[in-house]
């Protein structure tokens, strides 16, 4: 690729989401690399619309102790067995309120941050790291700390720590059980349930039955086999089942604080601990004796952040996000080298990327498809769009099956175009596409000016302008004639062509064209 | 079910208003039996209540003690106008509607059937159920599309499978290609979309046939496969809202989502289009509290599903004899109710198998009671029949289908005996 400007497109259809014609001339006049660079360097938000919205929103900056608080606000600290029926339907209220926050936050910022390529990467690790809001129960309320503290703060920084950073966060103890992972009780335990039961109940069966249920408690192997599968080496990639369970068991006691006096926080419970020494990929973790078996855990996730397994399988899909869905071997290697020189360092293993001949590669460009919401955040970008509320939108990510924080799957979504692109999806881009251009979806506004500073009195040159701006990595011929065909319908039936009236029109099939579709 | 209960199912039906007198059917019908004619185009119809449904409360052990003593305020009872099934089950009486197709023996409700994995997790269960692999989390393809692939050929129709929603459920996600029907495309608006974009993609006016643009290098959408797939997406849903312009729905189904979805599937299974796995879901069934008894939140629904699903019956009339409804959810709930007037997340569950060809009128399943000893973990239904063993009998009665041995991975599944 010769062209500066196609380069400059190029980099911006992957490292934002969707190239806007203020940034291409940016980015040629800083220069690619001083581009990357300011992107990669820590940054305050630029973009005044965005910063303009933020106050709207008032639980992205607590802490989970805080949202706790401020969920029971009006119930002046009552517990719920304390609530009327009322105030329990007005306490869920408040609480799918945190949620719609992070999703109209996570879908503004990447919409409009000037920020772009912490949001592209913050999309990257979000999935990378899944937690849902569907596991429902805490998550509720623990998911924005996690998506600030773990997800965010970590993006353009070290992939180790934000490994670390995720494994002790209360939101993805929860989301994968490990939370409820113990050694087994021992018999005196179990008769002292009994026992207890019995009292409380009068019921020597109740009693009995206690017990019978506390004694199926024990491993849960969830959190640790995607540590190993999806965070860290990739599934099958060096360990076996025996590693699942020992990972298991030396996570045992990893849980956190579900009270408000204990802040909601990490907390290492060593009574749950499975005692002993582990054995992890032939490495033997010693009994953490001092901190009463706390320092295994973090010994083994400090252990597979170094393995050469996670910088290959950390490699492999950053290189198929940001390159191909088939990334080459020679790319996934190099930057796996750089992250094992670099210990994990997210900026350089990104410079590796756009410094590799691959990313540049004519095969390269345009052959990702966008995911639903890449598509979203690329057509409000490419038109210039404002926010007010993105409900509409969230509303059609869910419709195209990839509503924000909502994955069930640890894996998080995907990002290849073989799971997106099923028969039928494309309608609803089609739909969403034409409402969005025609003024339909409620809460996103287009700017006039991008109808009104059309060559007004050469309609026929619209098109060509319009398709400048939205693809700017041109328009074949197909599209080129079919746009053709409805500026020629429309010349033949319009007596005073008007540009607030074809522009939209035009605009929405652009959006909905085959090569939008694509980055 | 004989030729001949099915038409006093379909007479039944008329009696009540509920079907137009006149019967193309009767008369399809007589043809096949003058000609002995397989009835061709036989289909899997696949309904998934999400969230765990208290099947405890679907089908009830009325009679039974100990239901009443853990459930004082859910158990229903006799007096409730529960449909009595047989000497110890008792229907929901909010689906009395379903009634008669017991009476014609089309339907088998399943007791105590579900997963041997113990998870409940929601996410988990519903993974496990709808790939058909529990604990197994590498398998990443649902039942139904492993079907698909399996018995494919070239001449299969662009119609073999669809889902009825946005989304494809797990059960048909898959290598497969399955059509995701979005929401709107049965109205005019849907119509106008498509015809807007088919020039784009290589269709209509413009005659460019995808990925041969004469003079130029292939570009990335046509490499990509993106043309193509808006090719088919243009002339599926476009043959779609034909079959559903043409197609007539011959009884009153009621107002709703699910129940509209249902007579749009009925209309393209109708139509003989090769439709073979249809699914669709119905969400909601997580009711932890105040779920109610014989009126309530959970009725409410349990009507919903039972008058969509007898007016999708009576609507497909001899269709159903090539026809097998499946409605599962993801696991049961605890036998006990909570302090919230709900029930929490269980194990062993239930399941309806629903068609002409189904020995129906019988409860399937090996039923153990309510005592605590007999209950998993002192909680919740034991699983005896695991649902795999339903899925291969839905499979092999349905379509003739032989399961290959891996089909469910690590597991030998079996024919429920007797149920087709």
């Amino acid at each position: 690729m010769g062209a500066m400007r196609d380069r400059a497109v190029h980099l911006l259809s992957r490292l934002s989401f969707g190239p806007t014609e203020a940034e291409v001339v940016r980015v040629l006049e800083m220069g690619e690399e001083a581009w990357l660079e300011e992107q990669l360097a820590p940054g305050t938000e630029q973009d005044e619309r965005l910063l303009a919205l933020m106050p709207e929103f008032q639980t992205l900056d607590f802490s989970t102790a805080r949202m706790y608080d401020w969920l029971r606000e009006p119930f002046d600290g009552r517990s719920d067995s304390e609530l009327s029926a009322a105030e329990r339907t007005e306490l869920q209220k408040r609480r799918r309120i945190p949620r719609g926050e992070m999703q109209r936050a996570v879908f503004a910022r990447s919409v409009m941050s000037s920020r772009q390529l912490e949001a592209v990467l913050s999309d990257f690790w979000r999935n990378h790291f899944n937690v849902s809001y569907t596991k429902g129960g805490p998550a509720d309320f623990l998911i924005t700390e996690y998506d600030r503290e773990v997800v965010r703060r970590h993006a353009l920084g070290s992939f180790p720590e934000m490994l670390m950073a995720s494994a002790k966060h209360p939101a993805m103890l929860h989301y994968l059980d490990n939370h409820l992972s113990r050694r087994p009780p021992s018999k005196q335990e179990l008769a002292e349930i009994e026992r207890r039961t019995r009292r409380r109940t009068d019921s020597r069966e109740r009693g009995e039955e206690a017990a019978q249920i506390a004694a199926q408690r024990g491993l849960n192997e969830n959190y640790a086999r995607e540590l190993l599968e999806l965070h860290t080496l990739g599934v099958d990639n060096v360990y076996k089942q025996k590693d699942v369970i020992a990972v298991a068991e030396a996570l045992t006691g990893w849980t956190f604080d579900s009270s408000r006096e204990g802040g909601w926080g990490f907390r290492f419970r060593p009574e749950m601990h499975v005692k002993g020494d582990k054995r992890v990929l032939g490495r033997k973790i010693r009994e953490d004796n001092d901190n009463g078996g706390v320092g295994e855990g973090e010994e083994i996730v400090a252990m597979l952040a170094e393995h050469k397994g996670t910088a290959e399988f950390i490699a492999t899909k950053l290189a198929r996000f940001f390159v191909s869905d088939r990334p080459s071997e020679s790319i996934v290697k190099a930057v796996a080298s750089v992250y094992r020189k670099k210990d994990g360092s997210i900026p350089d293993m990104v410079r590796a990327i756009v410094a590799h001949e691959d990313f540049w590669s004519p095969e390269a460009v345009r052959s990702k498809f966008r995911t639903p919401f890449e598509f979203l955040c690329a057509a409000l970008r490419a038109v210039n769009a404002e926010v007010f509320d993105a409900n509409r939108c969230l509303g059609a990510l869910r419709d195209m099956g990839q509503p924000i924080l909502h994955c069930d799957d640890p894996t998080g979504y995907y990002d290849t175009a073989e799971s997106w692109l099923d028969p039928g999806v494309m309608a609803t881009r089609w739909s969403f596409a034409l409402d969005l251009a025609t003024g339909k979806v409620k809460g996103v506004e287009i700017p006039v000016e991008f109808f009104d500073d059309l060559p007004q009195d050469v309609p026929r040159l619209w098109q060509h302008h319009l398709t400048k701006r939205l693809l700017p990595g041109g328009a074949g011929q197909r599209t080129r004639n079919a746009l053709s065909t409805v500026t020629d319908e429309y010349l033949t039936k319009a007596r005073v062509p008007d540009s607030r009236e074809l522009g939209p029109t035009l605009v929405g099939l652009l959006l909905g064209s085959p090569e939008f579709q694509q980055q | 079910m004989s030729n001949s209960s099915r038409r006093d199912f379909l007479k039944k039906a008329s009696a009540l208003g509920l079907v137009t007198a006149t019967t193309p059917f009767e008369s399809m019908l007589q043809a096949a039996m003058r000609t002995g004619a397989p009835q061709s185009g036989q289909s899997i119809v696949c309904i998934y209540l999400r969230g765990g449904a208290d099947w405890l409360n679907i089908i009830a052990p009325y009679k039974d003690k100990d239901y009443a003593e853990v459930r004082p305020t859910l158990a229903l009872e006799k007096a409730d106008g529960l449909v009595e099934l047989d000497a110890d089950w008792g229907l929901h009486p909010a689906m009395r509607s379903l009634e008669p197709l017991w009476a014609e023996k089309m339907l088998a409700p399943i007791v105590a059937v579900g997963s041997p994995h113990t998870t409940r997790s929601h996410f988990d269960a519903q993974d496990f159920m709808e790939f058909a692999a529990p604990g197994n989390r590498t398998v990443r393809s649902g039942w139904l599309n492993r079907y698909l692939a399996e018995s494919q050929d070239k001449d299969s129709s662009q119609f073999r499978a669809m889902a009825m929603q946005e989304l494809l459920p797990r059960s048909l996600r898959g290598e497969y290609p399955v059509l995701a029907v979005p929401s709107g495309m049965d109205k005019a608006k849907g119509a106008k979309t498509l015809n807007r974009f088919e020039e784009f993609y290589g269709g209509g006016a413009g005659e460019m046939p995808a990925g041969e643009m004469p003079g130029e290098m292939e570009r990335p959408e046509d490499a990509a496969g993106i043309v193509k797939s808006g090719k088919v997406t243009i002339e599926t849903l476009r043959r779609y809202q034909e079959i559903l312009a043409k197609g007539k729905t011959e009884v009153k189904y009621p107002s709703g989502r699910f129940s509209q979805r249902l007579a749009a599937m009925a209309k393209v299974l109708k139509a003989g289009e090769g439709l073979e796995v249809a699914g669709l879901d119905y969400g909601g069934w997580d009711d932890h509290a105040n779920q109610g008894a014989a009126e309530g939140r959970q009725a409410t629904r349990l009507k919903d599903v039972a008058d969509s699903l007898a007016a999708f019956c009576r609507d497909m009339g001899p269709k159903m004899d090539s026809t097998t409804i499946v409605v599962m959810t993801e696991f049961g709930r605890t036998v006990r109710e909570n302090g919230n007037g709900g029930t929490d997340h269980g194990h062993g569950g239930g399941m309806f198998v629903i068609g002409g060809g189904v020995k129906g009128g019988k409860v399937y399943g090996d039923w153990q009671g309510l005592k605590p000893e007999r209950l998993y973990e002192g909680r919740d239904l034991q699983v005896t029949t695991d649902f795999r063993d339903v899925f291969h009998s839905v499979l092999a009665g349905t379509f003739d289908f032989k399961v290959p041995k891996d089909f469910f991975p690590d597991y030998k599944s079996k024919k429920i005996s007797g149920m087709y």
